[in-house]
């Protein structure tokens, strides 16, 4: 397969390159290679794996750590306290490499190599206390806070420390803490002799959507710095993820993108599943497809409503609202649920489509193209709305890729890079649909993206009404979780791994496994790591807006307010899906 | 002067009046409306931070040569209102006076123009 | 006019004016309501007709308190400066033959005056709060006059060249004899439209207070009474400005059959409908983008309309 050759010739020419210092090529249930390095060549590593071997990786699509503390199964993989894992992805290859170092606490930062590496080596200080040799300041916790939360040591729940008092005094501290000097940033406070006007923007503004905080420097309303400031909506799901069941976690994904609906439960029952060596049957494949391109509309609507709205335009984010209340309906009546349904299963997905879900979804279907016709001369075809997005900005797909930008973002560069035709996961392959992509990657192309993967996202739905096959919901497998009802009443033999599910939780075999999917915002991806329990030893969760946002200080200056305000709306970020 | 005294005189008392109303409003609402300060409240809206300075400061305004075209323009109108009022029992040499000084301007705003004084910044 | 009338006019016409912005502001949010795909206020009386009246009741109520850091006088003087300018523009206003506070022969003039006088509440509300957001909304204000006010004066100018008179009711009679203006000014008209949509500080032209970008502009400190005098006067700025259009291109009273004011109103509610469905419909410039307009396009073509009409005018002439 043309795929495992291009991966192993990047393996190959990284042994050729570094000898010895590649230490170990771990055994994994993954298609890429993940490679141990040593410490000396990690830098050069990936400076070589983007700059220097043929079809290079450009993408740092994530960076993060795992505390290898109490964990058993670790065959093959150097002795490690902590171990930096950093995932590279090469377009041109269509291919994925995995770098491992292992580490007591201490290593080496890449943020000189890949733009985007600086948030995730500060969030990796954040949460493990891995000392990257450069600045020190939280990324997600408060400043005040003691500890770092995904060691093992750390404290997972309240319950386990003293009930806690707000006195006076800790009030006042944690004000204090929250007092930002730009001078002491590194901010410069005034231009050519005129002082900076310093702006909180945010986290109470209605245009930051969601507590996202950007500290502005002014001259005028020109921007001339921005320096954002995120972890106000800092929930901690990677750590509730290791206290969780494998299947208990499944309505935390929901709420990781709270627009995305079943979308981010998709990519970690992929990586649950390839664990579990589980095949999912066709006809949930295809409810999983068609209810995941149900919420890309549904967010996009949303997105498009307030992208409008924030260049002022009033009106349209009501008729949208309208709209996704028709595809609620469909949605409601599937999954008995609207924004978080907790739908797909450890194997397939909770249960059979309902009698008459086609005429919701054909409902849907009519309504919808002629609406987003009307929404293409209301909003993209206004001059006032081209005269305010057109040009605000604008990146190039280097810079995209750059900085991790991903999904719609990347594509309004010209750059067609989509997951669902790239590496189609869930029987994406067998559906008939475009990739829009735009020219110059403005606010403008952003959001023409979006509105035309709604019609695609139509076509698929469209496919799925038509060709939804007939079978069973629930893979016939041990793990399957919780196993087919029907089994479960009629044999011990399901009756009985029905009991341990749910008492004791699904045992997922050990070992390492990706799930990535071509989300509604781009590259959702979930590495998890199962020691063989019932419980989590490591869940990663990549997210798309968390990566989106790190370009920001790159793009704001030179802007004025109002354009980035649109530039923030053209993102397409919710908060929770930054801070997790 | 009594004329105009009185010609103006009702437009005085309903600019008055309408002071009043405003103040009346005012004042009723400091009877009537509850009024529990606390510092939280009265803290200047920062988007949930504390302000870092003044926020009275030194400010670039990018519309400086327009204020001073606005100014001339103004003024040009001003000019304008007369000769427009009059313009029933004008003569041809007032007429066409006002063409030449309006073609006066124009020629001075196309300068401005193609020098860059409207552009931005 | 005796005294006595003069005062019992101007009570009249202040209660009216203040009564119709609130109805004024219940119209708009039905209307909107009905644009957009929802009810608007429904609750409080027959079809939510007294929505208007709770409001003031509970702006009245609430509290209101200035920032700490705040110039108190300026704070507090700047709402009242909001309303009164604008509610004293109609002084001049002829709502029939004969019904009008002050026959003023500049009457359109005071009109404009009185409007660009709202300006100075914005800016002294944004100087008075103390705030970052109050000051960008402030200045935004300042710049968006020296955008609009370059055309507004002169995209009338061929009405009041037509008619010979600065005053309302004369502008009204000229019009009686041929077409409305807005026939023979149709570019003054539209132009005048525009200028008039910025000079009322609405949507898409709200730059000042734009809640998008600067979350409430210069009105982001002012809640309850001093909050509700603003909105008054933003409303009172709407009507004075359809008020002036209706008197300018379309006839002022008149109409057959209905008396003289209703014609008035109704013309008047036609162009605040219109304002309202702008709103609905259209994204905000940004105020570059608008100084830019006005300096570029919409005063050429005023300066232009002005010499068509003279020209013409002049042909006309015996």
């Amino acid at each position: 397969m043309s795929l495992d050759t291009a991966t192993t010739s990047a393996l190959q020419a990284l042994r050729n390159r570094f000898g010895r210092a590649v230490l170990a090529e771990q055994p994994t249930a993954e298609g890429f290679p993940v490679v141990w390095l040593s410490p000396e060549v990690w830098q050069d590593a990936h400076r070589f794996l983007r700059d220097e071997i043929a079809q290079p990786f450009p993408l740092l699509a994530d960076l993060w750590a795992i505390d290898e503390t109490g964990r058993r199964h670790r065959d093959g993989q150097p002795a490690s306290g902590i171990t930096l894992c950093s995932h590279l992805i090469s377009l041109a290859r269509n291919a994925d490499i995995r770098l491992k170092l292992a580490t007591q606490g201490r290593a080496p930062s890449v943020a000189g190599i890949y733009a985007n590496a600086d948030w995730y080596e500060r969030e990796a200080f954040d949460m493990f206390g891995l000392d990257f040799g450069r600045e020190t300041r939280r990324i997600l916790m408060p400043p005040t806070w003691d500890g770092h939360p995904l060691r093992k040591a750390h404290y997972a729940r309240a319950t386990e420390k003293p009930p806690f008092v707000m006195t006076d005094r800790f009030f006042d501290a944690e004000e204090r803490a929250t007092v930002t000097d730009p001078a002491e940033l590194g901010l410069p406070v005034a231009r050519d002799g005129e002082e900076l006007m310093v702006l909180n923007f945010g986290p109470h503004h209605p245009s930051t959507h969601g507590v996202f905080r950007i500290l502005l420097g002014l001259d005028g309303e020109e921007v001339v710095w921005a320096w954002p400031d995120i972890g106000y909506h800092h929930r901690g799901v990677e750590k509730m993820a290791e206290r969780q069941t494998w299947h208990g976690f499944i309505p935390y994904t929901d709420r990781v993108d709270y627009l995305g609906g079943v979308i981010s439960e998709l990519p970690y029952l992929l990586a649950v599943e390839r664990l579990c060596g589980i095949t999912v049957p066709e006809r949930a494949q295809m409810i999983r497809v068609m209810l995941c391109e149900f919420y890309r509309i549904l967010n996009h609507l949303l997105f498009y409503g307030t992208m409008a709205q924030d260049v002022g335009q009033m009106s349209p984010v009501f008729y949208m609202f309208t709209d996704r209340e028709k595809a609620y309906d469909a949605v409601a009546a599937i999954t008995g649920a609207r924004m978080h349904p907790a739908f797909f299963r450890i194997g397939g997905v909770a249960m059979d489509l309902p009698r008459g879900w086609q005429g919701l979804v054909q409902e849907f279907l009519n309504w919808m193209p002629a609406r987003l016709d009307e929404y293409q001369r209301m909003v993209l075809n206004s001059g006032l709305f081209r005269a305010r997005t057109v040009g605000i900005g604008a990146y190039d797909t280097d810079t995209a890729l750059g900085w991790g930008t991903t999904g719609p973002g990347l594509r309004a560069t010209g750059c067609d890079w989509d997951l669902r035709k790239a590496r189609p996961c869930s029987g994406y392959e067998n559906f008939d649909f475009d990739v829009p992509t735009g020219s110059r990657g403005d606010c403008f192309d952003r959001t023409r993206v979006r509105a035309d993967e709604m019609r695609e996202s139509l076509k698929i739905i469209r496919q799925c009404l038509e060709n939804m096959p007939e079978g069973p919901i629930k893979a016939d497998h041990p793990l399957t979780t919780p196993p087919p009802r029907g089994a479960m009443q009629s044999d011990i033999e399901t009756l009985i791994p029905h009991f341990l599910q749910m008492t004791w939780g699904t045992h997922v075999p050990a070992g390492e496994a990706t799930g990535q999917i071509e989300g509604h915002r781009g590259l959702t991806q979930y590495a998890i790591v199962s020691d063989g329990g019932a419980h989590s030893h490591r869940t990663r969760i990549r997210t798309p807006s968390f990566a989106h946002l790190q370009m920001l200080p790159k793009i704001a200056p030179g802007m004025t307010v109002a354009d980035l305000v649109a530039h923030i709306a053209s993102i397409d970020f919710v908060m929770s899906d930054v801070d997790r | 002067m009594d004329e105009l005294l009185r010609e103006f005189l009702p437009i005085v008392i309903l600019t008055i009046l309408a002071g009043g109303l405003g103040l009346i409003l005012m004042l009723s609402a400091v009877i009537i409306a509850v009024r529990k300060p606390d510092p939280e409240k009265v803290s200047a809206y920062e988007c949930g931070f504390n302000a870092f300075d003044d926020a009275r400061m030194k400010f670039e305004v990018r519309f400086y040569l327009v204020s001073i075209l606005f100014i001339i323009f103004d003024l040009e109108v001003a000019f304008l209102f007369p000769w427009a009022v009059a313009f029933g029992e004008m003569s041809m040499t007032a007429f066409w006076s006002m063409m030449v000084f309006l073609a006066v301007l124009t020629i001075g705003f196309a300068y401005e123009w193609k020098k860059g004084a409207l552009e931005w910044q | 006019m005796s005294l006595t009338a003069t005062l019992l006019l101007s009570v009249a016409v202040l209660v009216a004016l203040i009564v119709a912005a609130g109805i004024f502001t219940w119209a708009e949010r039905r209307l909107l309501g009905f644009l957009q795909e929802r009810l608007g206020p429904n609750r409080v009386g027959p079809f939510g007709f007294l929505q208007w009246v709770a409001d003031t009741v509970k702006l009245i109520a609430k509290e209101d308190a200035p920032p700490a850091g705040a110039d108190v006088a300026a704070f507090r003087l700047a709402p009242a400066l909001a309303a009164a300018p604008v509610l004293a523009g109609f002084g001049v206003v002829a709502f029939a033959p004969g019904l009008v506070v002050a026959d003023l022969d500049m009457g359109v003039l005071f009109v404009m005056g009185m409007l660009a006088l709202t300006v100075w509440a914005m800016v002294l509300g944004a100087w008075g709060s103390r705030n970052r957001y109050a000051m960008l909304g402030g200045l935004r204000a300042a710049a968006q006059m020296l955008a609009y006010e370059s055309f507004l004066g002169l995209s009338l100018m061929g009405c009041v060249l037509l008619a010979g008179s600065f005053r309302m009711g004369d502008i009204v009679a000229a019009q009686q004899d041929g077409a409305w203006f807005i026939l023979i000014q149709p570019l003054g008209a539209v132009l005048f439209f525009i200028a008039g949509i910025a000079a009322a500080h609405r949507l898409p032209f709200d730059l000042q207070e734009s809640e998008q970008d600067l979350v409430a502009g210069f009105m982001t400190e002012y809640s309850g009474m001093s909050f509700a005098l603003f909105f008054l006067g933003e409303y009172i700025a709407v009507l004075l400005v359809a008020a002036l259009f209706t008197t300018l291109f379309l006839g002022g009273w008149a109409g057959p059959i209905l008396p003289a004011p209703v014609w008035f109103g109704l013309k008047v509610g036609a162009i605040c409908a219109l304002f309202v469905w702008l709103r609905a419909a259209l994204p905000r410039p940004r105020y570059d983008q608008l100084i830019g307009f006005a300096w570029k396009v919409a005063l050429p073509l005023a300066l232009l309309n002005l010499l068509v009409t003279g020209w013409i005018a002049v042909g006309d002439a015996p």
